[in-house]
């Protein structure tokens, strides 16, 4: 490698500012063999001081423990110092070229600067220069236009010709030399590449030898710091292990000192275990005579005890004797009661054989018993249709017998009343009074109030509601409930229901009373059973009946339930109530013969004694009467004997005769005329 | 081929009447037997897996296996499986490693928060971008990965954009090129690149936006056309990156980006919520820019600032030190390569003063001298937040480095000072650094941790290593 310029001043400045204190080969040379050679120098000199200082330290044994601490630091603290050198001179070193670089870019560009100013001088001075001459050849055209001669105006053209090659001259010099100049710029660009080349190899041939120095003393430092610490460590070794001798002969001697003491411990010890001994012996005599003397006392108790145990053996022995006879005897007595229960047993086998036997037979009687009961009932309940129908005949028969009388009486009792009556008005002149009597009234057997029949009341009840809330749905009524279906056969049970109904109000529905709704509802309902019961109940059956109490409201969707507990409630009773409406058709007649008693006496005894009074005087009023009728017959016939005389006489007188007479009859005879 | 046969052949024929079957049994092979193989028969599980291997592109089966037998299925999957089957359904860290591993020979996991599916969908979307040639290459390529890949992308590193192809024209082209530096305002609309906004609205998790609108290893083909970040192109990313809510860190590096463009980007950034990096490196913005970039330090919760390389000088830098002055965001600014010389940086060292939250501070190259170095000491003695400032390649002069080292001897915290090439006498220099040194220790002592080398091994040596 040839050092251009640069180089060359940079090798200056090198020695001018990193002279190292090593004389002779210098670490910044530029042969790499005298770097070598000198960093081997350095490194030897640097080892060799080390040396002296160890061996130093190693023989001032004052501050061992002191410089023991800090060799290793020292060491470090220097290798430290070193590199740190050594990378800072190595960096300045690489940064020259740099620093180089950059003054020689000064100095360019202040020589730059000059060359341009000359340069930019040069061309100014040209420039007013070839203006001058350019300025005088263009005057000199003013003059030669005023030239007229030939010869001079060629001179001069010729003369003008001249001046302007010479200013191109100029210009064209002028011109060539700065393209020289460029020429030359050219050639120095080219240079500078190649010098730019050179200074980038060397920079990084610097480099790389840098970083193997360095490489190289780390590694060496790094040798030297771990040499430094494996003296330090064996110093450390060996002065521990003098310690540790030392502790160890400390050691020993404590040990030897222990030693002895515990020999005499342990002849004291003995000493004293001997003397114990000794008194645990006369001890243990002493203690063992007291419990032999214990051991005799307990002996003999031990006897007494035995002794008693015998006792007690042989008591025990007896009663055992005496239990086991006890058990004998009760085993004995258990057998018999197994054996009586194994007989109880049987009988309860057989009675319970027995029993399902019976149970059995009872209930195959039940069963035929039941059948008969049925047909019984089916019969009692023919039975009892055919009386039933025998009574509704013999009442039938009853009835027409009772009004046939009746009618036979009662026409009876009117011929006497209309007597009663012709005899008042026309032969005594009293008024009469017809008697006002209760049973004349009556029709029909007494004792019945002849009973609306159940159609009669439901029409009545129609009309009645009618009147009273016209838009009730009366045709609806009439079907409002099937009594049939609910087992309600006869007043009575309508008369229950309707109680029941109401009981059940009382009950449930006090607070209920004022629904108009329901009202409605129930009085429907209540004039739908009372329609209900028509051809169910005899007529005898019938008895007065109760007021019908109030009707009471009841919600409509109680109804129901009500009817539904009702029907349970009827169908219970049902059996039993066949005979008691058996009884109830025995008819009370006590009656009858007061009633038939007092048709007869319709005309009281006054009346028939006045009635024998007044035929006594009747009978005589008829004599006379007679006296006067045969009276009045005799006059008849006395007048008659009369009329027939006058007859007589009219005839005579009316005969001509008379007519001629001068004194006529007829005159004579005027007078009794005109007196008839 | 023959007397093997023979031979075993023969002894068969002759054992055959005893114990056929017992030598059957006892033999190991059998030359007869052509299906015949030591291989027991798999069982039918391993039978169901391979299958399911052989036909996951028409029919992934992955959840409903228990967990043993997903491990083998993916195991077995090859990594050339479309990824609209692979991208939703598989997140096994080793299926990705196997294909991160088979695209790319070197592949930095951490770099990629650990995750290969991270790392691979990152990659390959950036080498779609990166490959993509407007007006040629359909832009469904891209968008067509957008649901698979948009769960995990958190960061986006493109450092090409091909701009489109104009054979025709080409040679035109050139010779305009070579006479005029600047591109006439005729040719912008056609050299538009590929537009980020569907990709970048469609990625719900990215975090970092890494662009370099250039062409990379171009070598001699070199025409100024391939760098150009058009107007266009600028308004469209401008859009992109405000739209971004959960972008964190925005780089636009080596495009060329002058004032007026940075302004776009910068006016596009203002209040945004999430963005803590700001890296406008290596463009050619001058102090209108940078005006805008120190509006923006007071208009947003930017911590890292990265100017290197543009065209900052004196005014720049004041406006930027007036918007530093009382930040407190801000840890990290950088204006390597720029120059601010001695008025912009006394103006910076004044803001320091009463600044109490930068901890870095590059400003390399910056044509500083003493001035700049007198106030930068009092500062030092003053503040308690730096932690590192590079000076090198200036010119503070010796007087100026003994300066310096009068600040540092009062100062506890500054870990770095970097005064190479700035004309420093050597022995300030080494005095610093054993300042510095002491500080370092200090700093160590104080955190308790053996990590505190760790910024300078860190810093330039990992893109090496």
């Amino acid at each position: 490698m040839n050092p251009t310029g640069p180089l060359g001043i940079l090798e200056e400045t090198e020695e001018e500012h990193l002279s190292t204190p090593i004389l002779g080969p210098s670490v910044h040379s530029e042969n790499s063999q005298e770097r070598i050679q000198a960093r081997r120098l350095r490194i030897a000199a640097r080892l060799e001081t080390r040396r002296r200082e160890a061996l130093g330290e190693y023989l001032d044994g004052k501050k061992e423990s002191e410089e023991d601490q800090t060799r290793s630091y020292k060491q470090k603290e220097e290798s430290r110092l070193k590199l740190a050198k050594l990378l800072f001179c190595g960096t300045e070193l690489v940064t020259n070229i740099q620093v180089a670089t950059d003054i020689k870019e000064i100095q360019r560009r202040v020589e730059e600067e000059e060359i341009k100013r000359q340069r930019l001088e040069k061309l100014e001075n040209e420039v007013k220069t070839s203006q001058d001459k350019f300025d005088e050849i263009t005057s000199k055209w003013e003059e030669g236009k005023k030239k007229k001669i030939p010869q001079e105006l060629w001179d001069m053209l010729n003369t003008q010709q001249l001046h302007c090659a010479g200013l191109i001259e100029d210009k064209n010099k002028l011109i060539n030399e700065l393209q020289q100049e460029l020429k030359t710029k050219d050639d120095q660009y080219v240079k500078d590449l190649k010098k730019q080349a050179d200074d980038i190899c060397l920079l990084l041939e610097r480099i790389e030898e840098q970083v193997k120095s360095v490489m190289k003393t780390f590694r060496q430092e790094l040798a030297h710091i771990e040499k430094a610490f494996e003296i330090e460590r064996q110093e450390l070794l060996a002065n521990n292990k003098k310690k540790w001798e030392r502790a160890l002969q400390a050691h020993n001697a404590k040990e030897l000192e222990y030693l002895v003491s515990r020999i005499k411990k342990v002849e004291e010890y003995e000493r004293q275990l001997n003397k114990q001994r000794i008194w645990d012996c006369e001890e243990y005599h002493m203690i063992k005579i007291k419990l032999e003397q214990d051991v005799q006392i307990l002996e003999q108790q031990l006897q007494q005890m035995k002794a008693i145990y015998q006792l007690n053996q042989e008591k025990l022995e007896y009663n055992f004797q005496v239990l086991k006879k006890r058990d004998e005897e009760s085993t004995v007595i258990k057998s018999q009661q197994k054996r009586k229960i194994n007989r109880l047993n049987d009988i309860l086998n057989n009675l319970r054989l027995k029993y399902t036997k019976q149970i059995r037979q009872f209930q195959e009687e039940n069963h035929s018993l039941t059948s008969d009961y049925k047909r019984l009932v089916i019969q009692f309940k023919e039975l009892q249709r055919a009386m039933r129908r025998f009574a509704i005949t013999d009442d039938e028969k009853f009835r027409e017998i009772w009004l046939m009388n009746e009618e036979e009486a009662k026409g009876l009792i009117g011929i006497a009343l209309d007597v009663d009556k012709i005899i008042y008005t026309h032969h005594l002149g009293l008024p009469w009074t017809a008697p006002d009597l209760w049973f004349l009234k009556n029709k029909g057997p007494i004792s019945q109030q002849l009973k609306k029949s159940a159609t009669e009341i439901v029409e009545e009840v129609l009309m009645q509601t009618e009147d009273e809330g016209p838009e009730e749905n009366v045709s609806e009524t009439g079907s409002y409930l099937d009594l049939p279906a609910l087992g309600i056969e006869s007043e009575d049970d309508l008369y229950k229901l309707v109680n029941f109904f109401l009981k059940y109000q009382a009950h449930h529905l006090p607070w209920n009373q004022d629904q108009s709704s329901v009202a409605v509802g129930l009085e429907s309902e209540k004039f739908s059973l009372e329609a209900g019961k028509k051809e169910n109940i005899p007529e005898e059956e019938q008895e007065e009946k109760e007021p019908p109490p109030s009707p009471r409201l009841i919600h409509p969707n109680d109804v129901l339930k009500v009817l539904e507990a009702f029907v349970m409630g009827l169908n219970r009773p049902r059996d039993s109530y066949m005979p008691l409406k058996v009884r109830k058709e025995v008819r009370d007649n006590s009656k009858d013969s007061e009633y038939w008693e007092a048709l007869a006496q319709v005309l009281p005894v006054s009346r028939q004694n006045l009635w024998d009074a007044l035929y006594a005087a009747l009978e005589k009023y008829h004599l006379i009467l007679t006296e006067r009728a045969k009276l009045l017959v005799e006059n008849s016939s006395l007048e008659q004997q009369n009329t027939e005389l006058q007859m007589l006489l009219q005839q005579y007188l009316g005969s001509k005769i008379n007519s001629q007479l001068q004194v006529p009859p007829t005159q004579v005879f005027r007078v009794p005329n005109k007196e008839s | 081929m023959q007397p093997v046969k023979a031979n075993v052949v023969t002894p068969l024929v002759k054992s055959k009447g005893l114990n056929a079957a017992n030598t059957r049994r006892m033999r190991r092979i059998i030359a007869e037997d052509t299906e015949w193989s030591l291989a027991i028969v798999p069982q039918l599980t391993e039978l169901c897996i391979q299958h399911i291997v052989k036909n996951f592109q028409n029919n992934p089966i992955l959840k409903q296996l228990i967990p043993a037998h997903q491990q083998k299925v993916l195991d077995h999957l090859s990594p050339d499986l479309p990824l609209a089957v692979t991208a939703n359904l598989i997140e096994n860290e080793n299926y990705w490693r196997r294909c991160c591993t088979q695209r790319w020979p070197v592949c930095h996991v951490s770099r990629h928060g650990g995750s290969w599916k991270r790392l691979f969908f990152e990659r390959h979307l950036e080498q779609l971008i990166k490959h993509f040639i407007p007006g040629t290459t359909d832009p469904a390529v891209i968008l067509d990965l957008l649901p698979l890949c948009g769960n995990y992308v958190r960061r986006l590193q493109v450092d090409q954009f091909l701009p489109p192809v104009r054979f025709p024209t080409a040679p035109r082209d050139r010779d305009h090129q070579s006479d005029s530096g600047s591109e006439g305002e005729m040719e912008e609309p056609a050299a538009d690149h590929y537009p980020l906004r569907d990709l970048v609205a469609g990625l719900k998790h990215l975090e970092e936006l890494d662009l370099v609108y250039g062409v990379k290893d171009c070598g001699m083909n070199f025409e100024w056309n391939l760098f150009l970040f058009t107007y266009r192109d600028c308004v469209s990313l401008a859009a992109t990156i405000k739209a971004c809510h959960t972008l964190k860190v925005f780089r636009l590096t080596r495009s060329r980006v002058d004032d007026e463009k940075a302004r776009i980007l910068i006016r596009s950034l203002l209040d945004h919520p999430a963005l803590e990096e700001l890296d406008l490196s290596h463009n050619l913005i001058g102090d209108r820019g940078v005006r805008a970039a120190a509006k923006l330090l007071s208009h947003s919760r930017l911590r890292v600032l990265n100017l290197a390389n543009n065209q900052v000088r004196a005014p720049g830098a004041q406006s930027l030190a007036h918007a530093l002055a009382h930040n407190v965001n801000l840890i990290s600014l950088n204006l390597r390569l720029n120059c601010i010389e001695d008025e912009g940086g006394q103006a910076l060292a004044h803001a320091l003063q009463t600044n109490k939250c930068l901890t870095t501070l590059h400003l390399g190259g910056n044509e500083l001298s003493e001035p700049t170095a007198t106030l930068l000491s009092q500062v030092l003695s003053v503040n308690t937040t730096l932690t590192s400032i590079n000076l090198s390649c200036n010119r503070i002069g010796l007087d100026g480095g003994k300066q310096l080292l009068e600040g540092m001897t009062d100062n506890k915290t500054l870990l770095e000072f970097d005064l190479r090439l700035s004309d420093v006498a050597q022995e300030s220099e080494y005095l610093i650094g054993q300042a510095l040194q002491a500080n370092r220790e200090a700093a160590r002592q104080r955190i308790l941790s053996p990590n505190q080398l760790s910024p300078t091994i860190n810093g330039p040596e990992k893109p090496a290593g």
